[in-house]
């Protein structure tokens, strides 16, 4: 079951670290099996951090939640 | 740093913590020797980097250093690797080919994931470790080789030969100097060392200056438990130094497997063991060749079945003379004359 909480769970390991280089991972919403966020501080301009969050926080999503399918960044 | 020792700025054998610092006393205590030594370390600890400094401060320096893992071959393989051919030993055997212990000669050779050599090939070893002769495949004539032996494992030798996974007397042919490498994770004090040497390196190497590290970084870094070792954290710098688009290390350049695993940790768990916190390292010379000599006894012991007037042969020393040693390392009296049959020549 994917449920705003749970992606909160796993979205809590890694803020705090974007919070102390100034920036945030904020959670949208989540629909069905998806989820949505926003990223925010100094690396969003950067495209290799884009991916490397992207993907890493995708994985999480799924090692924690199988049926997890699809993170949307905005 | 470390004076005597040939450390350069691409050999990044760094670390300020106490067990690092014990290594390298050790390494300055036994620079002038010419005996075996046994590095034990997990995988990406730095056994082979330790065994070229252990060559390059040595005499042998200008002489070949050949490292070979013994984890690469099979049992057939391995032989041939290591002894060398004959033409027409095997098939494919087109021509003389010399062994890894020839191709040393007069240098040192280390033996990597020795605990991979196969049980049958092991006297094989010993005998050429006795001898220091090597007869190549299929070959009659016996090479006289001058040879010093390194060798390393990732796995703790001694279990395995109480297991009856490695033979005993090669273990004590092994083991005469141990050198223990501590993994990175019992050694955090020493990651940002390790980790703005290494960022440095990778920067200068494609001509810009040593970024900046936002300390968010170094947190994380700390945090992480490194299964890979020093060698793991060397490709997260490099894979830094690969992506960071804005010229400072920032969160958002680390990989996201140890954001998620160093974010799982609790933080207090991490309590970087600071230098204060621990008395200065301090090795005892006298313990160290107590327990060099006591090794040394013991294989002669074993080899000798026991026999005390073989046994002192062995160490070309006086029978007498072993007696006090024995006393003097606390090996004491009734030491167990070897079951097994397998005692040196």
């Amino acid at each position: 079951m994917v449920t705003r909480e749970r992606v909160e769970a796993v979205l809590e390991r890694v803020r705090p670290f974007m919070q102390a280089d100034g920036g945030d991972i904020q959670l949208l919403d989540v629909v069905a099996n998806c989820a949505r966020i926003r990223l925010t501080g100094t690396c969003v301009g950067c495209p290799s951090a884009h991916m490397t969050l992207h993907l890493g926080v995708e994985s999480a999503l799924r090692d924690e939640m199988p049926d997890f399918e699809t993170l949307h960044i905005n | 740093m470390t004076p005597n020792l040939p450390i350069s700025r691409d050999t990044v054998v760094v670390g300020r913590s106490a067990k690092m610092r014990a290594v390298f006393d050790f390494l300055r205590v036994i620079s002038g020797s010419e005996s075996t030594v046994l590095i034990t370390g997990e995988s990406g600890t730095g056994k082979e980097v330790i065994a070229t400094l252990i060559h390059q401060a040595s005499q042998r320096k200008h002489r070949p250093f050949v490292a070979v893992s013994c984890a690469l071959f099979s049992e057939t393989l391995i032989e041939s690797e290591l002894f060398g051919h004959e033409r027409g030993a095997f098939t494919g055997a087109v021509k003389d080919r010399p062994g890894r212990f020839e191709m040393a000669d007069g240098g040192t050779i280390f033996l990597d994931d020795i605990d991979d050599v196969p049980l049958g090939m092991q006297v094989k070893l010993l005998r050429v470790l006795q001898n220091r002769t090597v007869e190549r495949l299929g070959g009659t004539r016996t090479v006289p080789v001058n040879v010093r032996v390194l060798a390393g494992t990732k796995r703790d030798l001694k279990q395995m030969v109480a297991e009856g996974k490695f033979r005993e007397d090669l273990y004590y042919r092994l083991n005469v100097l141990p050198l223990t490498l501590p993994p990175l994770r019992e050694r955090r004090e020493d990651i940002p060392v390790l980790m703005e040497a290494f960022l440095e390196r990778f920067f200068r190497s494609r001509g810009e200056q040593p970024p900046e590290i936002a300390p968010v970084v170094t947190q994380a870094f700390l945090r992480y438990d490194w299964p890979g070792n020093v060698r793991e954290l060397e490709n997260a710098c490099e894979r830094i130094a690969q992506m960071c688009t804005c010229g400072t290390v920032r969160i958002g350049c680390v990989a996201a497997s140890i954001l998620f695993r160093a974010g799982a940790r609790a933080p207090e768990a991490i309590a970087p063991a600071t230098p204060s916190a621990h008395p200065p390292a301090t090795i005892s010379l006298d313990d160290r060749l107590r327990e060099l000599e006591a090794n040394l006894i013991s294989w002669a012991l074993k080899a000798s079945n026991g026999n005390k007037s073989k046994a002192a042969e062995l160490l070309q020393v006086k029978r007498s003379t072993l007696g006090d040693r024995i006393k003097h390392c606390g090996l004491g009296l009734g030491h167990p004359a070897s079951a097994s049959g397998d005692a040196a020549a």
